[in-house]
């Protein structure tokens, strides 16, 4: 799961679970049976279970895409290197 | 979130306190309902007062029992415990209760109910001896509803001006 993926799985649980606390307490209320509301919430938190926890193919649709390493050998950072050498110079000087 | 367990956490973790939030709406709602229960306790019949050979004396009754308890059941109870005691006054105790019959209930349709029953649970003033001859005493009706969420809640109905005969019958 990439972080996109992870944003929006996150966000998806939170809106789902809240939403079918709410279905759950009203249709319990207005039935008048508790169990309704256990009931409805349980499939509520079992969907949105299988709807977020698995890694979808849909939570993969930013994928980082990473430097070739033959790219980096043939571009090196230049700060690094000159940060390196300054340390060098430094450490001689005291 | 990057992972199987961290995400399964993730929602059980917040499920249950969104239940635990639903639950206390639930119990929560139980304020609005305003009971207004009935009851009314008759003795039907005094079948005889008696000493036993211990000292204790020893009651029993016919007991005419009816009421309507529906108006406690909400959505979020459980069952009602109901239960019938003989309160009375001896000089060492302000307060005597001795529990004659009981029932749970345990639907909105069986919360109306009349019986006629003779006591359930033995009527003898244990402690302190023959005490029982001519005492005035009232007859209680007790109920404990038990809710699905929250708080348990107890009331009572006193009915009053009963008094055991003077003699041994």
């Amino acid at each position: 799961m990439d972080w996109q993926g992870q944003k929006l799985a996150e966000k998806l649980m939170q809106i789902f679970l809240v939403a079918f606390a709410v279905v759950a307490f009203v249709v319990g209320y207005a039935l008048g049976s508790f169990q309704a509301m256990l009931l409805i919430y349980a499939g509520g938190v079992l969907l949105t279970a299988l709807v977020t926890v698995p890694n979808w193919p849909a939570f993969n649709r930013h994928q980082l895409s990473w430097l070739d390493q033959s790219e980096v050998d043939r571009h090196p950072r230049p700060q690094a290197a000159a940060s390196q050498s300054s340390k060098k110079k430094t450490t001689k000087q005291k | 979130m990057h992972s199987f367990g961290q995400r399964a956490n993730a929602i059980a973790t917040f499920s249950l306190t969104i239940l635990a939030v639903i639950c206390s709406l639930a119990s929560f709602t139980d304020n609005f309902n305003a009971p207004s229960p009935k009851a009314e306790v008759k003795v039907s019949n005094f079948n005889w007062l008696q000493k036993q050979r211990n000292g204790n004396d020893e009651a029993s009754l016919t007991l005419n029992i009816s009421a309507d308890l529906q108006s406690l059941f909400t959505w979020n109870t459980k069952q009602v415990f109901v239960f019938l005691a003989a309160e009375y006054e001896t000089p060492k105790n302000a307060l005597n209760q001795i529990s004659l019959w009981d029932k749970i209930i345990s639907s909105k349709d069986l919360a109306k109910f009349s019986i006629r029953i003779s006591n359930k649970y033995r009527f003898i003033d244990q402690p302190q001896g023959s005490n029982l001859r001519g005492r005035d005493y009232n007859l209680t009706l007790h109920w404990h509803v038990m809710p699905k969420t929250g708080k348990m809640f107890a009331d009572k109905m006193s009915m009053t001006g009963f008094r055991l005969p003077e003699v041994y019958r």
